[in-house]
């Protein structure tokens, strides 16, 4: 019995069949966290423009669980991505505390972002301590990075999403409808998924970059389904209504799409597939 | 509104999850396959689970009492009694469905009950099942836990000022971070107090401290700037 | 005892009875779908060159995955409720038997677009061991696997309903959990992911997954990845497993997680009634109350570590040391 030897370059993804945006690691953390930190600021933008700012929230929080996970945490995968939300809801009650000062009613909340930055000093702190050597030592490349990053990207994902069920971020508003409601809850796991499961669902030596984003957007897609129909039932006036059929339309189109892409694309990049057939014997 | 006690609160339940994690007999994937001993499960996992059963108990008694220790002994006697269910059915699954005898892998005399395990074990594992002396441990690291859980539900409910459901989720997302930071300390499995491994306490507890003391001041900023709030 | 008392006692069995059955259809779905820690030999064994037919739902941890199906039922579920009680004024009950089953209904297929997209994902990602992606496997597990989430889904519902309308139900509504529906749903699906992995995969790890290998050890190390990839008849898919499983690993942990139940309620209910609490909830027996719960509960637990310890004993001297090689 011998293991077959490591392939030493992969074919080209066949042409169509991937999701391919021209940015490494470090400009998606940038595009991502600049367009989120905008459009979370102004809560006045439609629905499905937030959904977009999420789904960019979540490739760059899916990137620093991959590039962590990679080197081996020694508990799973899963974990990392529950750290980053929880790290997200404590940045969001903070944001959503500060969300008062120097906002305009309705319009925009530049307050919010000290929440993420203070968890970004968090996760950068809880890193450092990770990774020092007289500390836990997980001797992980870049850790620090990594979870600084995650508690930002975890803060901003919860603070879009408290934004797209509310329209605003004023503090009565989200807590009458998410904290004491418990679609906080349907938040939580739901981010940790879209954090963690994408690079769980794609793990092996063979796991490449593109399918892994493909299951970023697919989930999140769902994400923006969920909230959308939340909307629906929730909302009091008819722009929350439409902006509500607005998300889930594109929530359910954004699934459907990149669902169909992923299963594609790993239908044809598997060894191989079969309808049906008997295993491989070993003498 | 009392900042001290909420920063208190907050530290000292980080750190009792921190150190609950680190009393559990965690197996992981190899317990699974009676290649380890302990429960079959991650740190995470198994502490989630007793803590949040302890905190749906400690959710109830709070609203027909005022008292912080009552509270939080009702959270730590319902992690318990989760872990102590756990781990002895796991034993009788072991046993019964699998013809595996609970014997411990990291020592050679149980110090507890002074019974032999070398020769009770399979060769080429590292024990499997729960025997007495992981099943203290595991007890004790259930009412530890379940007590630093409830303890931040208390101080976020009661100080804080929080609504149930804020509250709720505030000290899951306070005790998530410190688990898991335990669980990284831990790396795989650890059969309890009597594990070499639990020499690496230390580490974990000061990283615990210093995230559940930025988190205690997160939250106390949060609720300062909220007081006469609904929250 | 009053009504409410009586009440009380009865949703608490009804509560312990659905959590019996919801843990006993987690463990089986987990068992279908190979899913937390025995997927670790899954995954092993086409790297050490055991190409199977087994199917690799590597959906995080149960806890979190079942916690998912749960608040994602919860809050479906809680959404149609504030649209349909107020259809029927009064009878808010009606509108639950409709609500439950459509929120569970949208958690199943959450399950079936989770459990495709982590098999092929996995599968296509160990390309260089030679691991086909065999469609007939795909297809055939989705539908096992979802009914299975189904039933665990719709029991944790339930209970997190009756739970949330406990007071309304048995005759005062100030007995009702201070949760949400959705947060009870995602307290409990955590609870009985993590019953269910800790116990019932036991079962499937240490046994089935495991068979040609001897009765009665642990599995050894170099057995991991060697798993028995050959059926009673033909090639074995999980859905042999399921069948397996299904005569004491699943039972087992269905009880493990009604006992929890059981005795975390029943504590609790027992406590209120002797201090004095129930039925008239005077506010001055609040503390007494809880005292006597505690009680019970360091009753029950110092009486589980003594059952531990004779069984452990018992066993111990019925198998006596190890035999083999």
């Amino acid at each position: 019995m011998t293991v077959t030897p490591a392939v030493v370059e992969e074919e080209p993804t066949k042409k169509g069949l991937s999701f391919k945006l021209p940015l490494d690691e470090t400009e998606m953390g940038l595009v991502a966290g600049i367009v989120a930190a905008i459009v979370l600021v102004f809560t006045g933008l439609p629905a499905v423009i937030k959904g977009i700012a999420l789904i960019l929230a979540f490739l760059w929080g899916m990137d620093s669980v991959r590039k962590t996970s990679k080197y081996g945490l020694g508990t799973g995968v899963p974990s990392i991505g529950v750290l980053a939300t929880g790290f997200g809801v404590v940045g969001a009650l903070v944001g959503l505390a500060l969300a008062k000062y120097g906002s305009i009613e309705g319009v925009a909340y530049p307050a919010v972002l000290v929440g993420a930055i203070l968890m970004g000093v968090i996760g950068l702190v809880a890193g450092i301590l990770s990774n020092h050597e007289k500390v836990i030592a997980m001797k992980i490349p870049r850790l620090e990075r990594a979870m600084m990053e995650l508690g930002m990207a975890g803060t901003l994902i919860i603070l879009l999403e408290c934004s797209i069920v509310t329209g605003s971020l004023n503090f009565d508003a989200v807590v009458n409808q998410v904290l004491n409601t418990g679609l906080i809850a349907f938040m939580f796991i739901f981010t940790c998924f879209g954090l963690l499961h994408p690079y769980n669902a794609c793990l092996g030596p063979d796991e490449n970059r593109e399918r892994t984003r493909m299951v970023a957007v697919e989930i999140t897609g769902l994400i923006c389904a969920f909230l959308g129909f939340a909307m629906i039932i929730l909302s009091s006036s008819s722009w929350a209504l439409w902006n509500g059929v607005s998300l889930l339309i594109f929530g359910v189109a954004v699934w459907a799409y990149f669902f169909w892409l992923f299963i594609k694309a790993c239908m044809d990049e598997a060894y191989e597939t079969v309808g049906t057939g008997m295993i491989k014997t070993i003498e | 509104m009392e900042p001290i006690l909420i920063i208190l609160c907050v530290v000292v339940g980080g750190l009792l999850a921190s150190l609950g994690a680190h009393l559990l007999p965690v197996g992981g994937a190899p317990a699974a396959m009676g290649t380890a001993t302990g429960i079959a499960t991650g740190t995470v996992q198994i502490m989630l689970g007793a803590a949040m059963t302890g905190l749906f108990t400690a959710a109830s008694a709070a609203t027909f009492t005022d008292s912080l220790l009552l509270v939080a002994l009702s959270g730590a006697i319902g992690a318990t009694v989760m872990i102590c269910v756990v781990m002895l059915m796991a034993n009788i699954l072991y046993t019964f469905g699998c013809g595996i005898v609970p014997v411990s892998g990291r020592v050679d005399v149980d110090p507890l009950t002074k019974e032999p395990q070398a020769p009770y074990k399979t060769p080429q594992t590292d024990g499997h099942g729960v025997p007495n002396v992981v099943y203290v441990s595991g007890m004790l690291g259930g009412f530890v836990g379940g007590f630093g859980g409830a303890l931040m539900y208390f101080a976020l409910l009661n100080y804080a000022d929080f609504t149930a459901g804020t509250a709720a989720i505030g000290a899951l997302s306070i005790f998530v971070p410190n688990a898991i930071i335990a669980a990284y300390n831990i790396r795989g499995t650890i059969e309890g107090f009597h594990d070499p491994k639990f020499k690496r306490l230390p580490f974990a507890m000061v990283t615990s401290l210093v995230v559940s003391l930025l988190c205690g001041i997160l939250v106390v900023i949060a609720s300062y700037l909220t007081v006469g709030g609904t929250m | 005892m009053g009504l409410i008392v009586v009440l009380l006692f009865a949703w608490m069995l009804v509560i312990a009875f659905l959590a019996f059955l919801a843990c006993t259809f987690e463990d089986l779905e987990s068992d279908m779908g190979s899913q937390s820690n025995p997927n670790s030999q899954v995954q092993l064994a086409a790297q050490i060159g055991q190409v199977n037919r087994f199917f690799n739902k590597a959906i995080s941890g149960e806890p979190l995955s079942n916690a998912m199906y749960c608040a994602t039922a919860g809050t479906i579920a809680w959404l149609l409720l504030l649209k349909l009680e107020p259809l029927v004024p009064g009878e808010e009950w009606k509108a639950a038997v409709l609500a439950i089953p459509i929120g569970v209904a949208v958690a199943a297929a959450i399950n079936i677009i989770f459990s495709m997209t982590a098999h092929c994902g996995r599968t296509a990602a160990q390309k260089r061991f030679e691991q086909p992606i065999y469609l007939d496997v795909l297809y055939g597990h989705l539908l096992p696997i979802a009914t299975h989430a189904f039933m665990t889904t719709f029991f944790i519902t339930c209970i997190a309903y009756i739970q949330c309308n406990l007071g309304t139900l048995s005759g005062n509504p100030a007995l009702n959990h201070p949760f949400a529906l959705p947060l009870l749903g995602f307290i409990w699906g955590i609870t009985v992911g993590a019953i269910g992995s800790s116990t019932g995969d036991v079962h499937y790890g240490a046994e089935r997954e495991f068979q040609d290998r001897p009765f009665g050890e642990g599995k050894r190390v170099v057995y991991h990845g060697k798993i028995t990839r050959y059926a009673e008849c033909g090639v074995r898919t999980q859905r042999d497993i399921a069948g397996f499983c299904a005569k004491f690993g699943g039972p087992i942990t269905g009880m493990t997680f009604g006992l929890i139940i059981l005795f975390e309620n029943w504590r609790s209910l027992v406590g209120m009634q002797l201090g004095g609490y129930l039925p008239n909830l005077a506010a001055s027996a609040g503390n007494s109350a809880v005292t006597w719960a505690i009680v019970m509960g360091l009753i029950i637990v110092i009486a589980l570590a003594v059952v531990n310890y004779v069984f452990v004993r018992w066993v111990r001297k019925k198998c006596g040391p190890f035999v083999g090689v």
